[in-house]
């Protein structure tokens, strides 16, 4: 995830976790990752600024969330205005909870899911943002966890963070995720006859492409 | 008339969610005194979406929105064309206001690939964004005046909104799905002579937003009908996660202008409109404000703008950029559309996920439907700024 | 040909032969004097002048159906038009040269053309009398009205309340029209076109009962020679005004349309039209829209009262060739009576367009705001101005020995 001048750093692509056959995220926790993008206007110039140091306050916030949850807790990486930090499927409920009632992020903006057929793993990203603290306006934190494609089974978030029903619900039919605690693994979007595979996995091909 | 109903119950929600059917507790779903309609695609107030609703008489006890009429898989086409070639089809959600949903697209792809946009682009994009976001909230608005009967309200927003499409098509060639935005800038600069008219068209504008506010906002007929129904409190708002005109009519002041400046917008003076009540009146007035903003922002725009510069970076025919992902927002005529984006190194995107205002207020409708009635129905969902084509991608 | 030949002949013949021809001016009026009348110019006159004394032609060209039809044609241009003009468009443009002029004809025959579909289901009978029902109710209010002095299809002496007691139909079939329709959009219609229309009666009566404290009786004509000299809208404003929202309401338009209110319930009671059904129902509303008008006229209006600015005759006095003649109407030219005709139909105009107005101006109402204001605001409106009317009664200004009396 990093902009491209710190190859020697232990980021965390997707690709590399080719050699990883378990469910964890790599186990780097401050990753060196230069600040690319600042706050006024997205300019490739500010890459050439390589800080080591990421931005204080968001160091502060995973700071927080480390010394609360230790090595449950891994994080991506940190970047103004947005952080990512990934969790267990069996954690995600207790460090969502937290993450709403301590830090202070009240909603969920999205849901996303990712499918990785190298790692054998689909993630699901929940981005999530406060309007309750005045602080965090700007700031998206990602909450991102791993499940297996075969056995693709997490625990929703529902009750910690309402706004996600309908955002777990496409990724159910569009991902084939199901959501223990979900009232509704259902069909959303797509028509009611549809009869194949979940069509943002990656063996779903677009006819003709 | 069952008495229970008559008081608005508790806008509260309980963290034990009750099965996803927003029943309320004293009827079972299939109960005889129910009647269900199905305000479905082929309804004069429904537009492409589908929501099913059971009335107990002139109540509404529960209702289950059923999007994915207007399904089309933007986020897999995605995965099939690189970066630029991705700016057409992902206008088409919003076809009107299709400067914002390319807007984000390509601030996160110029975040993933390293692109700097030049000064004057910033400030044509900015420019753009705002056009379209008039064009779009002055057609929500006609549909929302003839939900209401007021064909009045139909015709003039309608015909106003001709003044910005000009705008548009002397700018960008197209009227409205106009590919304006590319990752890198914009296509084109802007033409002779497109100041002046641009100038003329706003202060006209501003003459008619007044008319519009002594026929609409002012009559009597329609605050009777508007103020008071479908009541979202903010903690409610919150927990929902709407976003947009909904949040900002419910008193929580966030726009993503302001909470996180993109591009040039931190060199601009504006306030993020916001009314307190939550009712339909305020949601429907909020955007009515916010086009009122809007005009002092395309001013100022217009005043701020160099001269003369280059509008876009000079791109190689297939952009790419090292693995990674991104996640930019930007403020449009619904509320905050975010793009999620994973790279991994190819010309293609790996994943692209598009978090649309729509969608997110789309869990507000069952929340407010029950418990109202029925004559309140067009009026509540249409006030939930939902465009229906743009949730279901 | 042999049909015609074997069974159309004779059927005439038997009908010429049984049916008493009438006379007109003197002679038979044979199918043979009345086709010579193309022929020569002097014959038309006494035959109109026939024509117009006889009761046919006041139940079916004036006052009766054709006027109001024609009215209630030309109102629906207009409404198209004038609404158009508010909005900031231009309305029918397309059909004839001029401005859309044959905008109407055109809608005609569109709708003539489509098929009328009966959903399934739905009671037959009920499906297809209900438009005629409601289009021969809509006739029959304007059956009722005078619309010159002595111009008047049926001069009942309780007119007023005739008229009130046709109106009351209008909710039943209303109703049975929806109920009929077998299908849940036009059920919530027709529940709705149900409370609207009842709720609506009575401010109605009471509005009008004002009107007849002041003039002392109940026959529409003797109601319009009461205002000779003062109309009743300067003493009764209030009332004239809870009439004309009543009228609103009666006739569904906005900004009480419910019972049609689009973006709802489709379109209401209407839902299951096409085609001709629909046609008769527009052309129904209308003719209401119209007599509604002549009504509120007649009682605050003065009805037919207004200057005598027809000239004494049209034409050059003296001897007529047969041709100026035909051209001057003589014999049937009245100055008095064409002139209240046209001030009778100025002001029902007015009226109408007025009407019209609110459509461009408001949005649809609740049903619960409508039916409170039916039943609390009006009611209580009118009553206030049934005092005023009783004071003015009984203080003297009005009455047998009333100042202002005009016989």
């Amino acid at each position: 995830m990093s902009q491209g001048s710190d190859p020697a750093s232990k980021s965390n692509t997707p690709s590399d976790n080719l050699t990883r056959a378990d469910q964890s995220h790599a186990n780097s926790k401050t990753p060196p990752v230069p600040a690319p993008v600042s706050k006024p206007g997205t300019s490739a110039k500010d890459l050439s600024k390589k800080e080591a140091e990421p931005p204080a306050f968001e160091k502060g916030i995973i700071d927080r969330l480390v010394k609360e949850f230790g090595s449950k807790v891994r994080v991506l990486y940190i970047r103004p205005l947005r952080m990512k930090i990934a969790v267990d499927p069996a954690d995600i409920v207790e460090i969502a909870t937290h993450i709403r009632n301590a830090l202070g992020f009240d909603h969920a903006e999205s849901v996303a899911g990712t499918d990785y057929p190298k790692d054998n793993q689909i993630e699901v990203i929940y981005h999530l943002g406060s309007y309750g603290v005045p602080e965090l306006e700007g700031h998206i934190m990602s909450l991102a966890t791993r499940t297996s494609r075969d056995e693709a089974r997490l625990p929703s978030l529902i009750n910690v963070f309402r706004s996600v029903e309908y955002h777990e619900r496409e990724t159910f039919e569009m991902l084939g995720v199901f959501f223990e605690g979900h009232p509704r693994n259902d069909r959303f979007l797509l028509p009611e006859d549809w009869a194949d595979i979940p069509p943002l996995r990656k063996e779903f091909r677009i006819k003709g492409r | 008339m069952n008495r229970r109903l008559a008081e608005r119950p508790e806008s509260k929600i309980d963290d034990t969610v009750n099965r996803g059917m927003q029943v309320l507790k004293e009827y079972t779903a299939d109960d005889d005194r129910l009647m269900t309609l199905s305000v479905g695609p082929q309804h004069p107030g429904s537009g492409h979406f589908r929501f099913t609703i059971k009335l107990d008489g002139d109540y509404i006890v529960y209702c289950d929105p059923d999007p994915g009429y207007v399904h089309r898989g933007e986020e897999k086409m995605c995965e099939y064309r690189n970066f630029i070639q991705n700016i057409p089809h992902l206008e088409r959600p919003v076809i009107h206001d299709s400067a914002n949903i390319t807007y984000s697209y390509s601030l996160a792809v110029e975040e993933l690939a390293g692109i700097e946009v030049p000064r004057r682009g910033q400030f044509i994009r900015a420019l753009t964004s705002e056009l379209d976001r008039q064009v779009y909230t002055l057609y929500w608005l006609a549909i929302y005046g003839i939900f209401l009967g007021h064909s009045t309200m139909f015709m003039w927003p309608t015909g106003d909104r001709e003044l910005f499409i000009d705008l548009l098509d002397a700018l960008t060639g197209a009227r409205v799905t106009h590919a304006f935005n590319i990752p890198g800038g914009v296509r084109n600069d802007i033409p002779e002579g497109f100041k002046e008219k641009a100038l003329r068209h706003i202060a006209y504008y501003e003459k008619r937003l007044k008319e519009y506010e002594n026929i609409f906002y002012n009559n009597p007929l329609l605050r009777q009908r508007t103020e008071g129904v479908g009541v979202l409190t903010r903690e409610d708002a919150v927990k929902l996660g709407v976003t947009g005109s909904v949040l900002r009519a419910s008193g929580v002041s966030f726009d993503v202008r302001k909470a996180e400046p993109y591009d040039i917008y931190n060199e601009i003076d504006f306030k993020a409109q916001y009314m307190r009540s939550g009712d339909c009146f305020a949601r429907a007035y909020v955007p009515f404000l916010d086009m009122k903003e809007s005009c002092h922002i395309m001013r100022q725009l217009l005043d701020k703008m160099p001269a003369s510069g280059e509008v876009r970076a000079k791109l190689q025919p297939n952009p790419k950029g090292p693995p990674g992902e991104a996640y930019r927002r930007v403020e449009s005529g619904r509320g905050a559309l975010g793009y999620y984006i994973v790279s991994d190194g190819t010309p293609r995107p790996y994943r692209v996920k598009i978090s649309v205002g729509s969608f997110r207020n789309m869990l507000a409708l069952p929340h407010l439907l029950v418990g109202a009635k029925l004559a309140d129905m067009p009026s509540i969902y249409w006030a939930l700024n939902y465009w229906p084509v743009e949730a279901d991608r | 040909m042999t049909i015609v030949t074997l069974v159309v002949l004779p059927l005439i013949f038997i009908i010429l032969f049984y049916v008493p021809l009438p006379l007109a001016d003197g002679e038979v009026l044979t199918p043979y004097l009345f086709l010579s009348m193309v022929v020569d110019p002097t014959r038309t006159l006494p035959i109109i002048q026939f024509f117009m004394q006889t009761e046919l032609f006041k139940v079916a060209v004036f006052p009766g159906f054709t006027y109001a039809a024609l009215i209630a044609a030309v109102t629906i241009f207009v409404e198209r038009k004038f609404l158009a003009k508010m909005q900031l468009r231009v309305g029918p443009l397309y059909a004839g040269k001029i401005e859309g002029i044959f905008q109407l004809l055109a809608d005609g025959l569109k709708l003539v053309s489509k098929e009328i579909i009966v959903p399934s289901g739905a009671d037959k009978l009920i499906f297809w009398a209900a438009p005629i029902a409601f289009v021969s109710t809509a006739a029959a209010v304007t059956a009722l009205i005078p619309a010159a002095p002595g111009w008047v299809v049926a001069d009942l002496d309780v007119g007023l309340i005739a008229v009130f007691a046709v109106f009351g139909f209008f909710p039943l079939i209303a109703l049975l029209f929806s109920w009929a329709s077998n299908s849940k959009y036009p059920f919530i219609g027709g529940l709705r076109a149900l409370h609207q229309l009842i709720a609506f009666e009575i401010p109605f009566i009471l509005s009008a009962l004002s009107v007849v404290i002041l003039a002392g009786t109940l026959n529409l004509t003797g109601i319009a020679e009461a205002q000779n000299q003062y109309w009743y809208i300067l003493f009764l404003p209030i009332s004239a005004f809870v009439f004309y929202i009543s009228s609103l309401a009666e006739v569904e338009r906005v900004p009480f349309d419910l019972p049609e209110a689009e973006s709802e319930i489709v379109a209401g009671w209407l839902t299951e039209t096409s085609g001709m059904i629909y046609g008769l129902i527009q052309l129904g509303s209308y003719i209401k829209l119209y007599a509604l008008s002549a009504i509120f006229v007649i009682l605050f209006l003065g009805g037919w009262a207004g200057p005598q600015i027809l000239p004494q005759e049209l034409g050059p006095p003296g001897e007529k060739t047969p041709l100026v003649q035909m051209l001057t109407l003589e014999g049937i030219y009245n100055p008095v009576q064409f002139n209240a005709i046209f001030w009778f139909t100025l002001k029902t105009f007015g009226v109408i367009m007025l009407m019209l107005l609110p459509r461009g101006i408001n949005p649809r109402i609740r049903i619960d705001i409508l039916l409170h204001t039916g039943w609390y605001k009006l009611i209580v409106l009118s009553f206030i101005n049934i005092f005023i009317a009783l004071a003015l009664v009984y203080g003297g200004v009005f009455g047998p020995e009333g100042v202002l009396n005009s016989g």
